[in-house]
């Protein structure tokens, strides 16, 4: 039995619903919060996510920074040494779909050369009417960055827990690999 | 006086505290005299280790055999309790792609009765630390 420890960075564009996501995610969809207050420093949000069919858990560090500037210049520093990627747009703003490779590649250069398991989240599924980022769209792009994608709907408290798993089992499966090649040194 | 490698669960040296323990990998690997069996830390860096000699010992000769570290620091301490440690070395080692990496330390002033390592950064999101050896000498017990 082993629990593993991630630093998960939330990226994307300010008012896709990352500070809620991350929020809701803690509280087990306890609380939707409908101010919207801006993140300006750094929240953390820790929570224990059991890995399915193994008795082993990941402890996500959950760092929720600023999405909009000029609070996002200091992100280098939060940003260091990051092992997992969680990824937001809003599904009914294309701009901030468009914006998800500039978070991933700015993410990706906080550790060249070492793999980011990462996952793609367009939030705000209730806002149906709105909807300006086709799911097909996301998943195409999301499979050429390596990136597993998913849907939320904070609001409707719907799959928020998802993303979170699969980033836990990601990088469970990181260790059994990183384990391997200790084991095949001597 | 014998020389003797100081760190071997053998020769009563004991890991006192890790901050990462897989049940598959505990800290005892690394001072088991055997470089198959290895410690792993479990995500996010600083680690850290304390080796306990339940002696007072002067240490000529260090040697870590590890996988993806990146800086190291080693601190010392020569009181009863680990306590009042005090920075003995930091090196940057260099990543050896499918070898382990082989630091040697030969340290001035190796009076010590605990060894405290800190793995500040890693070239991964996972290193291992496979042996540490200390050749040196036992001074005498502690009282």
């Amino acid at each position: 039995m082993v629990k593993l420890a991630a630093k998960c960075i939330l990226a994307g564009d300010s008012t896709v619903g990352k500070t809620t996501l991350a929020q809701i995610f803690r509280s087990d969809g306890a609380q939707f919060q409908k101010n919207y207050t801006l993140t300006t420093g750094v929240d953390l949000v820790v929570k224990t996510v059991p890995v399915p069919d193994t008795g082993d858990s990941v402890e996500l560090f959950i760092f929720d920074s600023a999405g909009k500037e000029p609070f996002s210049e200091m992100l280098d520093k939060l940003w260091e040494s990051p092992n997992v990627l969680c990824l937001v747009y809003d599904v009914t703003n294309e701009q901030s779909f468009q914006n998800c490779s500039k978070w991933l590649e700015k993410a990706r250069a906080q550790s060249p050369g070492v793999s980011l398991p990462g996952v793609l989240v367009g939030n705000k599924t209730d806002l149906a009417s709105r909807r300006a980022v086709e799911s097909a769209q996301a998943r195409a792009w999301a499979l050429g960055q390596g990136l597993e994608c998913f849907e939320t709907s904070v609001k409707e408290m719907e799959n928020y827990e998802a993303p979170f798993h699969c980033l836990a089992k990601q990088f469970h499966r990181l260790y059994r690999e990183k384990v391997e090649v200790f084991q095949a040194l001597v | 006086m014998r020389k003797v490698d100081l760190c071997l669960s053998s020769e009563g040296a004991e890991v006192i505290l890790a901050t990462s323990s897989d049940e598959k990998h505990p800290p005892e690997n690394m001072i088991d005299g055997n470089p198959e069996t290895f410690w792993t830390t479990t995500g996010m860096f600083p680690q850290e280790f304390i080796i306990c000699f339940h002696k007072q010992v002067r240490i000529e000769r260090l040697v870590i055999q590890s996988y993806f570290v990146r800086t190291l620091r080693i601190e010392k301490s020569t009181s009863k309790e680990p306590v009042d440690f005090e920075q003995w070395i930091e090196r940057d080692l260099v990543h050896t792609e499918g070898q382990l990496q082989s630091e040697e330390i030969m340290g001035r002033d190796g009076h010590a009765t605990y060894l405290r390592f800190i793995i500040i950064s890693a070239f991964d999101h996972f290193a291992s630390v496979h042996s540490i050896s200390a050749e040196g000498i036992a001074l005498s017990n502690l009282s």
